[in-house]
């Protein structure tokens, strides 16, 4: 149904970019349902709060891999790069509270630029950017392990505050995820680079016949999505206290899922960031119900694997059909 | 305003200009002539910055003109309005209208409610009333022409570019543009027309120039010139020496192929025809008729949405490309590179492509069978190559046309579809591929050929079928067809 509004020609714009928003919030529906009837304190506040924290990580990496994936590209340095700022976060902060401002300023500049580097070498070099930014993570995963062959540093009790901090009980992290999303929605859509950002993933070809800028379309996506790395770098050390070489590995693949569940294509040019901050609520949610249900981590694991199938089944584009 | 001096360019295996020289005076309609595969394009891409020549110098302005990308031709005044659209399907009207060159407010963000008047006003102007915020992906053919020469009239033009622009429009929106043209002229801006149709040109253009086979034929004033001279340097020879003569009608045919009342995705409807062995059918239309659509419907690559299709006397609701290759049907696409050919391979795996089993032994394909059979089409269709193991991408577009052909030939017992079977070709290749449809009708295989070229339907069809927006509006004999009829039946439905 969510696909056939979609690709309706009638179908407003402003529609067709957020039906994925529809589609999630549908789906989360039916996730609470089925929580109230396995456990009351399912549908309490206090455990949607803990939902919401629990979001953060994902939330803050699958921004950047929207901007990436709109503008037709993809970024699979993401969890090498979460990991390298992790570790330089605790290993260069090492507990000393007056470091912390300056550390997490220097991580946050590393991150966009390592975003600019991979999208100068995807326009310098002509290469597709699941090449380059495949390349870059590998280089960033021995960088890391260069710096710390396991856990790294420390961070003081205060810098915690970013993962477990409540301000009025709605927590800090997850408040920082939603404005930063709010941010980008903002710049996608007011930025004349933001609409070029949905043009250059619609059609790469006709961009350059109208004379867009790629290269600059590019440095503000890959830009962007570094920063949101060093982002979820800082945030994961001061939820676990200290840098771990390996702890972004997961986030390359996780990070994608909220984007297509969210309605963003995966050929680009259709989508947008609202969407993606719903399907990453919406696998935390189902995380949590499987832990309800004392389900292992593993079938968790499977469960985001067959989600991430159906969502592509629903959201394709049925050309030849239409 | 522009000048080209020795402009040459080629692909692998293809001169496409060679030593081109013409100018565009400031404040004049210049019209661009030629047959397809003229060069015509190509010219158009260098003058656009989207090509680099390999040779020559361009100045514009009276400056020298070496653009890397077509942003820096944009700066410098020159729009393009391509003939395969340069638009964003999944934007907005009024976004496609004002991208690269948003309307923004006092603080440099996108102004979306200005856009949306400002794209409002501008198609207005050139006679269409769009619903700005619809998504162009939706919109006709025509419809989307519009938004792409609305696109280039937002921008400071110094030289207006346009690549067929009234080969999908009709009737009012072609005076309006017209009108609109004429009155840039009058600005002093330079316009740069291509049109295959003559009353256009006549109507419009100050002077014309004619490029034959990458080469240039001539400059001159509009007024110089006729009708039959312009075709005559066009072509470069009558039309009687390029199409085969035709034979003697004959009477009480087999049915080949018939339709009755298929509708194809939402691009046909209601479609009977019925094709007989050994003639050769015309479908004539503009392009977004549906034309294309019929044509893989046909052939299995499009699901039939309702009707049903009766070849050699079996009745189907519902077709695949294997089963139509097994009923002896075959279909050359339009687009033989991304849908025909597999570029990479040799002629010899491009010709044996669909008849795997015919070359496997053993399980394995063998290779010599293989070439014993490429070889023979070869000679059979004098396709210019080294040998059966040539890389169908180094050879011209002329002859991958020709392997494609020959590969369907080949297994086609039934029906042939060809869908532009000429586009983008030379006049020698052009004359082989009427000789082999010739041929292949004489055997008994009924041909279907899909054309915008009017010269073609008129050279070869013994009965012209005519879509518009997916339906037959027409039906004409080969000797009763004329331009302006097929024409009238393609724009208007109507018979003139």
């Amino acid at each position: 149904m969510i696909a056939a509004i979609a690709s309706r020609a009638a179908t407003p714009l402003w529609l067709r970019h957020n039906a994925g928003v529809a589609g999630v919030i549908v789906l989360i529906g039916v996730v609470s349902v089925t929580g109230a009837s396995v456990s009351d304190r399912f549908l309490t506040l206090a455990n949607l709060l803990n939902v919401c924290e629990q979001t953060t990580d994902l939330a803050l990496v699958s921004i950047g891999q929207t901007l990436t994936i709109l503008a037709g590209g993809i970024d699979l340095s993401v969890g090498s790069l979460i990991s390298l700022a992790s570790c330089l976060t605790s290993g260069l902060i090492n507990g000393n509270p007056d470091r912390v401002v300056p550390v997490a300023t220097a991580v946050l500049l590393l991150g966009s630029f390592v975003g600019l580097l991979n999208a100068g070498l995807v326009v310098a070099l002509r290469v597709h950017p699941l090449i380059v930014t495949l390349g870059m993570g590998a280089i960033l995963q021995g960088v890391t392990l260069l710096y710390a062959l396991g856990p790294v540093g420390r961070v003081p009790r205060g810098f915690s505050f970013l993962a477990y901090g409540r301000i009025a009980d709605v927590p800090v992290g997850a408040t920082l995820a939603v404005v930063l999303c709010g941010l980008v929605a903002l710049l996608l859509r007011y930025l004349p680079l933001g609409r070029q950002v949905y043009a250059l993933g619609d059609d790469a070809n006709s961009a350059r016949l109208v004379g867009l800028r790629r290269g600059r379309i590019l440095m503000l996506v890959y830009g962007c999505s570094g920063f949101c790395c060093a982002a979820t770098g800082l945030y994961l050390a001061a939820r676990f206290g200290v840098g771990q070489p390996y702890t972004g590995v997961n986030y390359t693949l996780a990070s994608i899922t909220p984007v297509v569940l969210g309605g963003t294509l995966l050929s680009g040019g259709r989508g947008g960031v609202v969407g993606t901050l719903c399907g990453a609520f919406l696998i935390s949610l189902l995380n949590n119900l499987l832990n309800f249900m004392d389900v292992s981590k593993h079938y968790q694991l499977v469960a985001q694997a067959l989600i991430i199938i159906l969502a592509v089944s629903i959201y394709v584009e049925r050309r030849g059909m239409e | 305003m522009l000048t080209l001096k020795g402009i040459s360019k080629s692909f692998p295996g293809v001169r496409a200009l060679a030593g081109v020289n013409f100018d565009v005076r400031p404040g004049e309609i210049h019209g661009l002539l030629g047959e397809n595969g003229a060069g015509k394009s190509t010219l158009i891409k260098i003058i656009a910055g989207a090509l680099a020549p390999d040779e020559g110098e361009m100045t514009f302005a009276d400056a020298p003109a070496r653009w890397a990308s077509p942003r820096e031709a944009k700066l410098a005044g020159v729009h393009v309005v391509y003939q395969e659209f340069a638009l964003f399907p999944q934007l907005s009207v009024a976004e496609n209208v004002f991208l690269g060159n948003e309307r923004r407010n006092r603080i440099g963000l996108v102004d979306h409610k200005r856009t949306r008047k400002e794209a409002g006003e501008l198609l207005a102007r050139l006679g269409v009333s769009l619903d700005v915020s619809a998504m162009v992906g939706s919109l006709s053919v025509a419809d989307q022409q519009m938004v792409e020469i609305a696109r280039a009239l937002t921008h400071n033009v110094r030289l207006l570019i346009l690549d067929e622009p009234t080969a999908v429009i009709a009737g009012r929106e072609v005076a309006l543009l017209f009108d609109r043209l004429r009155r840039l002229r009058e600005e002093g801006v330079s316009v740069l027309f291509i049109s295959h149709r003559l009353d256009e040109v006549f109507a419009l253009c100050d002077r014309v120039t004619i490029l034959k086979d990458g080469r240039l034929v001539g400059t001159h004033e509009t007024r110089d010139v006729t009708r039959a001279s312009l075709i005559s340097m066009m072509v470069g020879r009558d039309l009687g020496e390029l199409f085969p003569p035709r034979p003697k009608a004959v009477r009480a045919r087999q049915t080949a192929l018939r339709t009755e009342q298929i509708a194809i995705g939402e691009r046909v409807r209601d479609v009977s025809i019925e094709l007989c062995a050994g003639e050769i059918v015309a479908l004539a239309g503009m392009v977004g008729s549906g034309r294309s659509d019929l044509a893989l419907g046909l052939f299995g690559a499009l699901p039939l949405a309702s009707g049903a299709i009766d070849i050699g006397g079996e009745r189907f609701t519902a077709m695949s490309p294997a089963q139509a290759i097994r009923l002896g049907v075959g279909l050359v696409t339009e687009d033989r590179k991304s849908q025909g050919l597999a570029l990479l391979l040799d002629i010899a795996a491009n010709i044996t492509g669909p008849a795997l089993a015919e070359v496997t032994r053993h399980g394995l394909v063998n290779r010599e069978i293989e070439a014993a059979i490429a070889t023979r089409e070869i000679e059979r269709y004098r396709i210019a190559c080294r040998g059966p193991a040539t890389p169908v991408a180094t050879m011209s577009g002329g002859n991958q046309q020709k392997v494609i052909v020959a590969r369907w030939a080949r297994i086609c017992r039934t029906v042939l579809i060809l869908d532009e079977p000429t586009r983008g070709i030379d006049v020698g290749a052009k004359a082989e591929i009427y000789r082999i449809m010739r041929e292949l009708a004489a055997a008994g295989v009924a041909i279907l050929m899909i054309t915008s070229e009017m010269t073609e339907v008129i050279g070869m069809a013994d009965r012209v079928i005519i879509m518009r927006e997916g339906r037959i509006t027409g039906e004409l004999l080969g000797h009763e067809a004329t331009e302006e009829g097929i024409m009238h039946l393609a724009t208007s439905g109507r018979a003139a």
